[in-house]
């Protein structure tokens, strides 16, 4: 039977069947791509191992910005910079991933107020204003807009190396991310003409690396030999993330994941407003020095600061340890925090954890893993593995068995949100949970998640509250697209009694910080939902 | 539970979805109404509607208690519950299964994850085996219709007593070590300093 010629791709952006898996023409190997908040990284499955590609520089590890001083944008892949201090222009937008798909009522938007271009708020619940500073006038951009640049630019390198054109990728992705943010992150894949095969939140990349590992030195057989637990801890420029894993025999079944959006960035900022008067935090010869200064503190006990800000403001300051510390100390016990949720999620007793791995620093903890690479290698092992490649030697006899990140459910019980599908739920799943009218006659129900959309379930025929069972059904697939399937049940009939209703989500585009607000202004409880009780 | 049978769908033709009656002697947290929603390809090609229908190891599950899911015998151990998990996923994982049957072996893998979820939780595991020997032979237990109120609470308490014993553990153990009051980064360096130490 021949396949149509044509097919009409979805309105929605993220669509199962379009992600869904490998296509029939292979083999095309899709490429990782880490996306740092300062730096990315690029690398294939070159036949025998992973291949971390340079720029023209000889450089692996590639800054992400973007400049856009000249005509045509210019991003850290092919530009070459004069020096540190031309980031801190204006001209240059970086930071896209602390930025991209947050509203600018959200504090990590707010903090990012101090950077060099501009980013403006009108704490509404919109999308904040982003603009680089070109021959003295601020042109608007966005972050799915930077970003996509910057990946034009890693897409064209990639080609270029590769002599072939690059299509598929697997991408790492920070594990506090919303799946609106996942959104905007494929938006801008999308326009820079890539496909994203995989989302791997990135400890979950370096756990496949490490069931690599594991399999090459203990040649178990494919999902046999023991089971090797180990904690993932992964902090960059803007964002902390903790893995729990459970590996054996190159199966990686991640346990449970946490992260927060708390970085790097973070304590860059914190010092800065320690050390320098208020008027002053945005300077950007303030912001290379601190950076500096941070860095030496690794290796001394404190260090010297001298700054000419110009206009008689000249910071000089002796910052040590124990100072750069306590003025860090939330990040720290944020970072705590983190490893504390996820080993209680993963339900491990801390004495049975095998391995620590420690990715993302600047220092080199665990042996075989280099910290900075770790992420897009394991995200390249992935794209070969889904890819459909195989290895003659078993370096490929891999598998990741990926959790979510996030609980996804509905508004029910008056205010509260329930999960249908918890948190550390392995993936692809499937959960479904029965509710209930609350008014009698109520022929109306809302479906209501204020991150991913809502719809409306009619026809509910008149009976008593409490009567009528409304099933919502979740159902995320490999390529993590969700999909909310509601029906509507009375007690007797055989099926649903009005046509299903199946939607994908996210549903909502920007601005969906207004639409809590006006739900409840035009609809109050009207069309509320509880959680349907035991029946005796 | 049949939640997720896209092949059952094709199989009864005019009806897209499949509802049980309740039966009215089953343990009130077990399923008693079973929703069938479509696969997640929606638009399948003739082709593969035609095998689904003739040739799908899916459709012979449905009645599988979770031990025949994951192949294991009733009397088996939990390292042996976990490999035997591992495997199924090498085979059914969509990265992993081959491009013409990810929908299929998609469903399969759901099935073999809650059978796994299931067996390798003691108490949940020990619950199963007592209703398995009154007769019921449920593939699913994910799907009660009080998952959330009774799951939930359980769970959290469970696991919120452990971690308190241990964390409690925990902290007396590095108070012991450290009776001044070394802020956590400074600790490290110290133990980084002391294994540099030893080492040269």
């Amino acid at each position: 039977m021949a396949e149509p010629a044509y097919t009409v791709a979805s309105d929605s952006e993220n669509t199962g069947e379009e992600k869904s898996s490998s296509s029939p023409s292979l083999p095309e190997i899709a490429v990782g791509i880490d996306i740092g908040t300062s730096q990315c990284s690029i690398a294939v499955w070159n036949g025998s191992q992973v291949h971390i590609l340079r720029n023209t520089r000889n450089q692996k590890l590639i800054k992400s910005f973007v400049t856009f001083k000249d005509e045509v944008p210019a991003g850290g892949v092919s530009n070459q910079l004069a020096h540190e201090q031309e980031m801190l222009t204006g001209a240059a937008v970086f930071n896209m991933k602390r930025l991209i798909g947050r509203v600018d009522t959200d504090p990590v938007v707010h903090a990012s107020k101090n950077l060099p271009f501009l980013v403006q708020t009108l704490d509404i619940g919109v999308r904040p204003f982003i603009a680089a500073l070109v021959n003295n006038a601020w042109r608007s951009t966005t972050p799915e807009e930077v970003l996509a640049i910057f990946l034009v630019e890693l897409r064209l390198m990639a080609e270029t190396q590769l002599k072939r054109a690059v299509r598929n990728v697997v991408l790492t992705v920070p594990v506090s991310f919303s799946r609106f943010q996942l959104t905007r992150i494929e938006r801008a894949c999308a326009m820079a003409g890539l496909h994203v095969l995989r989302l791997m939140p990135e400890p979950t990349a370096v756990a496949l690396l490490y069931a690599q590992q594991q399999q090459m030195t203990s040649h178990d057989s494919m999902g046999s030999g023991s089971e090797r637990l180990a904690v993932i801890f992964n902090m960059g420029a803007g964002y902390c993330d903790v893995a729990v894993t459970a590996t054996a025999g190159g199966v990686s079944q991640i346990k449970a994941l946490a992260g927060s959006a708390v970085g790097g960035e973070d304590i860059l900022q914190n010092t800065m407003k320690h050390i320098a008067p208020p008027s002053k935090e945005a300077s950007g010869l303030l912001r290379v020095a601190t950076q500096d200064a941070i860095h030496r503190l690794s290796k001394q006990e404190s260090v010297q600061i001298e700054v000419d800000l110009g206009d008689g403001d000249v910071v000089s300051k002796v910052l040590d340890r124990l100072e750069f510390e306590e003025v860090n100390k939330k990040v720290f016990e944020e970072c705590e925090r983190l490893v504390v949720q996820c080993l209680r999620d993963a339900k491990v007793d801390v004495g049975d954890i095998d391995d620590v791995i420690m990715v993302g620093g600047k220092e080199e903890i665990y042996k075989e893993v280099n910290p900075l690479e770790a992420a897009v290698r394991g995200a390249a092992l992935e794209g070969a593995v889904t890819s459909g490649i195989h290895d003659p030697f078993g370096s490929l006899d891999l598998l990741t068995i990926q959790a979510t990140a996030l609980a996804v459910g509905v508004r029910a019980n008056g205010n509260k949100f329930i999960p249908v599908i918890p948190r550390n739920t392995m993936v692809p799943a499937r959960r479904d949970l029965f509710f209930t009218t609350v008014h009698d006659d109520q022929k109306e129900a809302l479906i209501v998640n204020h991150l991913l959309g809502y719809f409306k379930i009619v026809g509910i025929p008149p009976s008593p509250k409490g009567v009528p069972e409304i099933n919502v059904c979740m159902d995320i697939d490999a390529s993590n697209a969700l999909r909310v399937f509601a029906a509507v049940l009375m007690p007797g009939s055989k099926s649903p009694v009005v046509p299903v209703i199946e939607v994908r989500m996210p549903t909502v585009d920007d601005g969906h910080g207004w639409c809590a607000q006006a739900l409840n202004a035009k609809f109050g409880s009207a069309l509320d939902l509880v959680t349907l009780q035991r029946k005796v | 539970m049949r939640c997720y049978k896209g092949s059952s769908i094709l199989a009864t033709g005019h009806h897209p979805f499949f509802y049980k009656r309740p039966i009215s002697s089953l343990p009130a947290s077990f399923p008693s109404t079973t929703l069938s929603y479509p696969t997640r390809n929606r638009f399948l090609s003739t082709r593969i509607q035609a095998r689904l229908i003739h040739d799908d190891p899916v459709k012979q599950s449905e009645d599988l208690s979770f031990y025949d899911l994951l192949g294991v015998t009733e009397s088996v151990s939990l390292p042996e519950i976990k490999q035997a998990y591992k495997q199924l996923a090498r085979k059914y994982h969509p990265d992993v299964s081959p491009p013409d049957r990810v929908e299929e072996y998609t469903d399969r893998f759901i099935r073999v994850q809650e059978a796994y979820e299931t067996l390798s939780d003691p108490s949940r595991r020990v619950l199963y085996d007592r209703y398995l020997s009154m007769g019921f032979s449920f593939s699913f237990s994910g799907r009660r219709r009080n998952r959330y109120h009774e799951e939930v609470v359980d769970e959290k308490s469970e696991w919120k007593k452990k971690w308190q014993t241990q964390l409690s553990g925990l902290k007396k153990r590095s108070n012991q070590r450290d009776n001044n009051s070394m802020s956590w980064a400074a600790r490290m360096r110290r133990q980084h300093h002391t294994s540099e130490d030893s080492s040269s």
